[in-house]
């Protein structure tokens, strides 16, 4: 069941951020200001993040969804709102790379999971 | 008795069980290490539906209260469930209906992400809890890590409407109210942490 949680973070971190970037690419154009364009893609990743982790949290785990989802709509999208402002970018190029900033967003918190999970006090 | 805070959590109580549905798979065997070590008589602060009732050991005699009526009405056939004396009581952390010094152990399971006013309820919990008693508490805390700090902080005021606070600072709120920190152990990053305290 552990290792099976653990896949489903990956995968619920993976569409969290395609449907970001999707969201994203479809409204960011090459050319915009940068500065609202990064503002923009915080709040849309926000958004995304909110919406898909309630019920993906309830089958998963709700922190383990919450806390990676909201790394990754936040951080995420102002990451694929700067690209999408900076330069043309193929629809591929957008769910390939989202799928695996999802990933290694997942990635890095299990890490720092493996990290902290112990005793500290006492 | 806040009556907002009662409606809230009778409001929450008809999704409960769905948004924690994978909290048994995931924090289970953590709840049931943390419960060994209840003693004698216990209190057991929000019951919520009662789904953490399994993992306490049998034959206690416990009592288990809830601001919500609700969320007491979901609880009542796990209480029956339970194998040694289980009571329900509808009642407000904040002010406690019971005598000093009447409990000799205190658990509190995600209770004070959501008690208005933590401080005050922890001093409570001093109150009523044997000077040689121990509190047990199972909750969620805001990280000490900054990027996840930052987004429990932005949530907070999302959660607050529908359920608990994301950021709370559990540990210096036991500090404050006179506890003494005997344990802290992460269960998920250092935002789920099980912990033992005493009175001070």
């Amino acid at each position: 069941m552990a290792r099976l949680l653990t896949l489903c973070e990956y995968g619920a971190g993976a569409l969290i951020a395609l449907a970001t970037a999707v969201v994203i690419h479809a409204l960011v154009q090459p050319g915009w200001d940068l500065v609202l364009a990064m503002l923009l893609g915080g709040a849309i990743g926000m958004v995304v993040h909110l919406l898909l982790a309630f019920p993906l949290g309830a089958l998963i785990g709700m922190f383990q969804v919450m806390l990676a989802g909201s790394l990754i709509g936040m951080y995420g999208g102002m990451l694929f709102a700067m690209r999408d402002a900076m330069q043309p970018v193929s629809w591929t190029q957008t769910t390939a790379v989202a799928i695996v900033f999802g990933v290694l967003v997942v990635a890095g918190v299990q890490v720092y999971d493996r990290v902290l999970r112990s005793r500290v006090g006492g | 008795m806040p009556w907002s805070v009662r409606f809230k959590w009778d409001r929450a109580s008809r999704g409960y069980d769905f948004a924690t549905r994978s909290d048994a798979w995931r924090y289970g065997a953590a709840k049931r290490r943390l419960f060994e070590g209840m003693r004698g008589h216990c209190l057991m602060l929000a019951a919520g539906t009662g789904h953490d009732f399994r993992f306490f050991p049998p034959g206690l005699r416990i009592t288990a209260i809830d601001i919500s009526g609700g969320m007491l009405t979901r609880a009542a056939p796990f209480a029956r469930a339970y194998p040694g004396r289980l009571d329900l009581v509808q009642m407000d952390a904040q002010g406690l209906a019971f005598p000093d010094a009447r409990f000799d152990t205190i658990v509190s399971v995600c209770t004070f992400c959501s008690v208005p006013d933590p401080v005050r309820g922890l001093l409570e919990l001093h109150r009523v809890l044997a000077p040689a008693g121990r509190l047990i508490a199972f909750e969620h805390v805001r990280s000490r890590l900054g990027p996840i700090a930052v987004m429990q902080d932005l949530l907070t005021p999302l959660s607050r409407r529908f359920g608990p606070d994301l950021n709370r600072d559990t540990l210096a709120n036991l500090a404050r109210a006179g506890f003494r920190i005997l344990r802290e152990e992460n269960v998920y990053l250092d935002v789920v942490k099980a912990i033992e305290a005493i009175p001070d």
